[in-house]
């Protein structure tokens, strides 16, 4: 990952970069590559799976962008108690009560959440940071329990290989059931889809991550199946690495949505 | 072909390695990259809890977190065996596109909102 | 002579053929022709001609739009069309134009040409390249139904918000835009992801970077666009689509929401978008221009690299869209300055057409005058958009017909005149017949002047302060003549762009009553891989994998140069190109689920609009068509060669279970 820093630019000397391993490829064939008919010398699963990951970055980039602009501008207008952003924190017959007596939303109408969010300038009193530290912990754990089925995938044996795809299975769907646990939670303490800007944008964002793991999860179980099929062998082990590609991918998403949605203020 | 060791790979920087299947990290390895991801999210989280703010509470999250990052996908997605000059680093630069792209045009998008620059 | 090749080719995943049978539910489809055939079929060929065969359907209705457009305009306060059937079909014309008529002729000239000029027997993923196909076409249809359930959008192609919004735009128009944009997206983003492994990893021996045609060049960089610039329309259509259909509030303005964020959102897209759609043309009069002049690409390094220049700072000037906006001054400064940097790139590139010309024996045919007209036509397109970096003229300019003139110059007299070169240049190579050059220096000379009659006077109209999107002007306003004027050409230019496809249908009637006769496997005494085998291509393209030595090979194959540094000439392409005749090559089965999947896609879409219902079984069909592609084999057990198995070893399915992926984002 040293490339980060890269300047995009002088990623257009990829060409040359590109160039020369394949000739070295070319000249090591056989020895070394699995793919020695592809020009590159790697697999084309594998080649389609990074570009598609590549593709992932901008949807999450968008993602989490709105998420902060539309954050930002909530607690803005949430600060200098403007009546509409309250008025939509409200159930509608309480702001049709309201509006038939001719008063508007004030801070003091809102649950005791949001007031505390308007008192600190920021949307953390609503976070549950135990509870999200240790989804995030249960996520990178099945990280873990990924890299391990793909290892013994690899290595043939076929008993750890089960149960480690079924330990990262398991816990996405303890993260999984998380983030409903989390989304039930926040939604009694008055936090709706369509009430404001940053709940639209929270629960988009991880909506949107937490359907990339049922994804993943899918995923996994399928491969579990053709497991006990006797139909996930060694020589299929790149399967398994391209499923473990994407878990790891998501559980990436999920160290960044952690820190910049939840523990940065 | 012998087995890597996260002490090992740091130590020969990922060079030498032939293929983009032959070596990965042992067993031990993923361990220890899991026990450094663990202790970085709990150091995450009670750096949260400081009474910090700015700079000195943001910046040291972020750091974490690019580290978090650069973990997950150098050791578990493999892409430190991709920095080798046989693999070409493809599958690194193709991700990178991807990332770089996002963050540099993602950044200017908000600044040009933020600051009204 | 042939080399019989066993070797699987276009396997994806480099596994071993499996040999077990399918699970699925359908026995696999064997049709060699007919219906069948068609929808079930894997060959890029049959894709890149079913791509270009939509486009050109699609075509005919972004047409008629635009004629309904020119004859409201004819006149003053002409009452032909209401205000709001105007709306929906500006927006149409504009999005059917772009997303379902540019962009899917650029994937079809991909899609066929592209794995024949690397050498390859067929793409990386022949299934996931089949169903980027059908759900492009899905989309496309489905954006299309809107026409009869409710009205197409009306907030124009780019759809701002707020206007966007279920409050200024009430009716599902929108809601079909939004759907059958997001559905049609998810064919561009496999199919990027397909073509890119492809040129990466399916080249020929010897077939190494910078020796790839310009056009295979330009196809890496349009599918790059395509893969990083269509996740970001696809965030921005989600937003709106929980705004309108799922009671979100992304945009609500009383709620604290900045609608600028559509507009980043969409141009972060847009501006890409724009090169994606001009860079494939590039790529065609790239390979046309040199075959008739004679002489090599000049400088092939700067026309790569300009390309990728182009490619990267294509993500860095998008807010020039947006300079009337209310941005900041270091923002208007920064995208000003990188908008006119862009331009070099560009610029380099006519010159290297130029400089081609310059001093070749020239062939004027129809191809030939096709890419002289992109080259001059985007020129004067190019240079009134370069203007717009700077942004007090940007300011004036800003919602007049000056900008309409600009970019149909760049898309129309660029984009399809690029398109349309390639349809007589590559005619033969697909069909087996070339195109008529009488009916098609008509089609050219007839086009030419319907173009410039229809979108010269605009430039006029935009300085005059005519602005876009108006239905109607009035009588005083001093815009009579020139919008009469455009009418006019409108017609003429509709009637000579359909001359393509008359001038095909006419082609081929003499090209039957004449016998048949075969067109050589070279007919334009070209440069590049494809010409060296029959035409029409076979169905397995090459009967052995050419071994690439040199830049422009074929050519050079041809061609030596004497002591005196002229060409002389040592075979004819007839005489090196491969019989065509190759037995046993073992190619990609057909299958049914890439239709099925595709076409899943639209009732989950539907059922978004209309009622969630219909998404359950949208869904349903969905998992089925995602779990039994997952579990066929790529490669059919039944086919002759491929006994060799033991069924006794199972082998699963084909590694193909990422495609799991693709359904969860
Ligand atoms: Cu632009």
């Amino acid at each position: 990952m040293t490339d980060l820093a890269d300047d995009p630019v002088d990623a257009a000397a990829e060409p040359d970069a590109m160039k020369e391993p394949q000739e070295v490829v070319a000249a090591e064939a056989g020895a070394h590559s699995e793919h020695p008919e592809t020009s590159l010398g790697l697999s084309n699963m594998k080649l389609a799976m990074w570009l598609f990951l590549g593709s992932e970055c901008l949807l999450f980039g968008a993602l989490i962008s709105t998420f902060l602009l539309s954050k930002a501008r909530f607690l803005s207008e949430l600060v200098v108690g403007n009546p509409d952003v309250i008025e939509g924190l409200l159930p509608a017959e309480q702001v049709q009560t309201m509006a038939d007596a001719g008063v508007r939303g004030t801070l003091s109408d809102l649950p005791y959440i949001f007031q505390e969010m308007a008192e600190v300038g920021s949307v953390e009193p609503i976070f549950d940071i135990p509870f999200t530290s240790f989804s995030s912990f249960v996520l990178l754990m099945s990280s873990l329990c990924m890299v391990l089925a793909h290892k013994a995938t690899v290595d043939g044996d076929y008993k750890n290989q089960r149960i480690w795809l079924g330990a990262t299975a398991l816990l996405g769907s303890i993260f999984v059931g998380g983030q409903i646990y989390e989304f039930t939670a926040f939604y009694r303490e008055g936090l709706t889809f369509g009430g404001s800007l940053f709940g639209s944008a929270f629960y988009t964002l991880t909506g949107f991550h937490g359907i990339h793991v049922t994804g993943g999860i899918l995923m996994l179980v399928s491969l579990l199946i053709l497991s006990f099929r006797g139909k996930l062998r060694s020589d299929r082990a790149e399967t398994v690495e391209l499923v473990g590609l994407y878990w790891h991918f998501v559980d990436i998403v999920w160290v960044l949505i952690f820190t910049i949605v939840y523990l940065i203020p | 072909m012998a087995e890597t060791t996260l002490e090992t790979a740091v130590a020969d920087g990922g060079l030498g390695h032939s293929s983009d299947h032959g070596d990965h990290p042992t067993e031990t390895a993923y361990w220890q990259v899991f026990a450094i991801l663990a202790v970085l999210t709990a150091v995450e989280v009670l750096w949260s809890y400081l009474p910090l703010d700015g700079v000195a509470l943001v910046v040291p999250l972020l750091a974490m977190m690019v580290v978090k990052f650069v973990l997950v996908a150098g050791w578990f997605m493999h892409l430190k065996y991709d920095l080798s000059i046989i693999n070409g680093n493809v599958f690194t630069i193709l991700f990178s596109f991807g990332l770089v792209t996002a963050v540099l045009v993602y950044i200017v998008m908000i600044a040009a909102f933020d600051f009204q620059i | 002579m042939a080399i019989i090749e066993n070797e699987t080719l276009a396997l994806p995943s480099g596994d071993d053929p499996a040999v077990e049978r399918p699970l699925g539910v359908f026995t696999r489809p064997r049709n060699q022709t007919g219906l069948k055939n068609w929808l079930t079929t894997v060959d890029h060929k049959k894709i890149g001609i079913m791509y270009g065969s939509a486009a050109m359907f699609f075509l005919l209705i972004g047409g008629l739009a635009a004629l309904l457009i020119r004859i409201q305009l004819a006149t003053p306060n002409n009452t032909f069309l209401s205000a709001d059937a105007y709306n929906r079909i500006f927006t149409m014309h504009g999005t059917v134009m772009v997303f379902l008529v540019v962009m899917p002729i650029g994937a079809a000239f991909a899609n066929y040409l592209m794995p024949l000029q690397v050498g390859a027997r067929d793409v990386a993923f022949p299934r996931i390249n089949a169903f980027s196909f059908w759900v492009f076409l899905a989309g496309g249809l489905m954006l299309n139904t809107s026409w009869f359930l409710g009205g197409g959008a009306d907030g124009g192609w780019f759809n701002y918000a707020p206007n966007n919004g279920i409050i200024y735009s009430p009716s599902t128009g929108i809601d079909f835009w939004n759907m059958g944009l997001m559905i049609a997206g998810i064919g561009s983003l496999t199919g990027a992801v397909n073509l890119i492994t492809t040129v990466l990893n399916m080249r020929a021996p010897g077939m190494t970077l910078m020796r790839m045609p310009v056009f295979v060049w330009m196809t890496l960089v349009t599918q790059f666009l395509l893969l990083f610039a269509i996740p970001v329309l696809t965030v921005a259509q989600v937003l709106l689509l929980m705004d309108r259909n799922f009671g979100a509030s992304f945009f609500d303005v009383k709620l604290g929401a900045d609608p600028l964020l559509w507009q980043h959102l969409f141009w972060i897209f847009g501006h890409p978008e724009v090169y994606l759609m001009i860079l494939p043309a590039f790529g065609i009069v790239s390979e046309v221009i040199p075959a008739f002049a004679r002489k090599p690409l000049f400088g092939y390094p700067f026309m790569v690299f300009s390309g990728i220049a182009i490619g990267f700072m294509g993500w860095g000037v998008w807010a020039h869209h947006m300079f009337v906006s209310g941005l900041g001054p270091l923002t208007v400064s920064g995208f000003a300055f990188a908008t006119m940097f862009i331009a070099v790139p560009t610029g380099v590139k006519v010159l290297n057409w130029l400089a081609t010309l310059w001093g070749g024996r020239l062939t004027l045919n129809t191809a030939m005058l096709f890419s002289i007209g992109l080259v001059t036509q985007f020129t004067i397109g190019g240079l009134s958009g370069v203007s717009h970096a700077i942004a007090p003229w940007d300011t004036q300019q800003t919602d007049t017909y000056y900008i309409v003139a600009h970019f149909h110059y760049v898309l129309f007299g660029g984009a399809l005149f690029g398109f349309i070169a390639g349809f007589y240049f590559w005619w033969p190579k697909v069909f087996g017949y070339k195109l008529n050059e009488a009916h098609g220096k008509f089609n050219f000379w007839g086009m030419v002047l319907g173009f410039n009659l229809t979108f010269g006077p605009m430039h006029i109209l935009g300085l005059q302060g005519m602005p876009r999107r108006m239905y109607a002007y009035d009588d005083a306003m001093g815009f009579n003549t020139w919008n009469m004027v455009a009418t006019i050409g409108s017609f003429i230019l509709a009637i000579s762009t359909l001359w393509v496809l008359v001038n095909a249908f006419i082609s081929y009637n003499r090209w039957k009553a004449a016998g048949r006769p075969d067109p050589g496997p070279d007919p334009w005494d070209a440069r590049t891989l494809e010409w060296s085998v029959q035409s029409p291509t076979p169905e397995h393209n090459f009967d052995y994998t050419p071994v690439v030595t040199d830049l422009d090979d074929f050519w050079h194959r041809k061609f030596v140069e004497d002591e005196n540094h002229r060409l002389k000439r040592v075979a004819t392409g007839a005489e090196l190109a491969q019989p065509g005749n190759a037995e046993g090559v073992h190619l990609p089965a057909p299958s049914y689920w890439p239709i099925v999947l595709a076409f899943s896609l639209p009732v989950i879409g539907y059922g978004v609009i209309f009622t969630l219902w219909l998404t359950i079984p949208g869904i349903v069909l969905m998992m089925v068509a995602l779990f039994g592609w997952a579990l066929e084999p790529a490669d059919d057990p039944d086919v002759e060669g491929h006994h060799d198995g033991d069924d006794h070893e199972p082998e699963g399915s084909d590694g193909d279970d990422h495609e799991l992926v693709g359904a969860s984002s």
